[in-house]
């Protein structure tokens, strides 16, 4: 793949970053994120209701990358939290990439989540473009998936980031992104 | 709802949303992401923003809520895909639009349904999406939130 770095391409297909057990599924941590978007799913809130259809209250499925977000602080931590997608900011640094941004993103959605439950989650580089010319300057275009198993294995989902990294041209000093939305 | 009734082309109700900067902020804390551009308007507008932008996790979050308003709690999504194209700001009212683009049923336990939705800002496009979603294939057919995991193909 032209002049990919040795280290960019060692990291394709395999898991680089691992995030585990980082919050447990609570359910007044997504009643948050239902109050934010106005969400009045009932198997989200009502026990009865949810009870009949999927055994408990789950969480919002749209929600399950957010259950696998380092804290952003710990006590007695030494190294610093991981970023949020750490492994995008890993190959942005290592392809001397200034600018990212999310163009696309696809959730597919197994197991949900229930109160309890917590996520493992593998960050995979799928593919990485050669560089080329874009509207915001001239970069590289990857690919990352994000694959979410629950403790006792079961697959509760996979991500799939599509995401570009770019220089701005130098006449153009007016940036669209910093990072991923 | 009942799934024999849907067809290709069949419209969902509009909807509008008005963003306001509290959900944009309410979002990105509720679903733990501290990324700048997400809560200080000065870092967006350093990075060449307009304002703060609305995180990817609450679009999803808006649209999951858009498809299941619509399809009720037994509607099971299995996929749900977004392309953002236009950032979302504050003071924003998002027009949300949505249609079925394919039915899925036969020789399926449940059915199937593909929509196609749009997000728009004062007539532009912000955000393109596309949810699967599960539904009984009558009333009374087994739930999707009881489909075992190995029969759960999204």
């Amino acid at each position: 793949m032209d002049d990919l770095p040795d280290l960019v391409a060692g990291w394709i297909g395999k898991p680089v970053i691992v995030v585990d057990h980082v919050i447990t599924v609570e359910r007044g941590l997504w009643a948050n994120f239902c109050v934010a978007v106005q969400d009045g799913n009932p198997l989200y809130w009502t026990y009865a209701a949810a009870e009949a259809l999927t055994g408990s209250v789950i969480a919002p499925p749209a929600m399950l990358p957010s259950w696998a977000i380092e804290h952003d602080w710990l006590p007695d931590r030494a190294t610093p939290a991981l970023r949020t997608l750490e492994l995008h900011f890993m190959v942005k640094d290592a392809l001397g990439i200034t600018h990212g941004l999310v163009r696309e993103v696809e959730l597919v959605l197994h197991e949900p989540l229930r109160p309890g439950d917590s996520v493992r989650a593998e960050q995979i580089l799928r593919s990485v473009s050669p560089v080329h010319d874009t509207r915001l300057g001239r970069g590289r275009s990857w690919v990352i998936d994000v694959v979410y198993r629950k403790p006792d294995g079961q697959l509760a989902g996979i991500q799939t980031l599509h995401l570009l990294g770019y220089d701005k041209p130098p006449a153009h000093d007016k940036a669209h992104d910093k990072e991923p939305h | 709802m009942d799934a024999r009734s849907l067809k290709v082309g069949l419209p969902l109700p509009d909807v509008v949303v008005p963003v306001t900067r509290k959900m944009i902020i309410m979002g990105a804390t509720a679903s733990r992401d501290w990324q700048p551009q997400h809560h200080d308007p000065e870092h967006a507008r350093k990075a060449g923003l307009p304002d703060i932008i609305m995180n990817n996790y609450t679009q999803a979050g808006l649209i999951s809520r858009y498809v299941t308003d619509w399809s009720g709690p037994e509607g099971r999504i299995g996929r749900l895909r977004f392309a953002m194209r236009r950032p979302i700001c504050p003071a924003a009212d998002v027009h949300f639009s949505g249609m079925i683009v394919d039915v899925a049923s036969h020789g399926h336990p449940l059915c199937w349904v593909e929509v196609d939705i749009e997000l728009k800002c004062q007539d532009r496009v912000v955000t393109t999406a596309t949810a699967r979603l599960a539904l009984p294939r009558e009333p009374g057919a087994p739930s999707p939130w009881r489909c075992s995991p190995a029969d759960w193909k999204p």
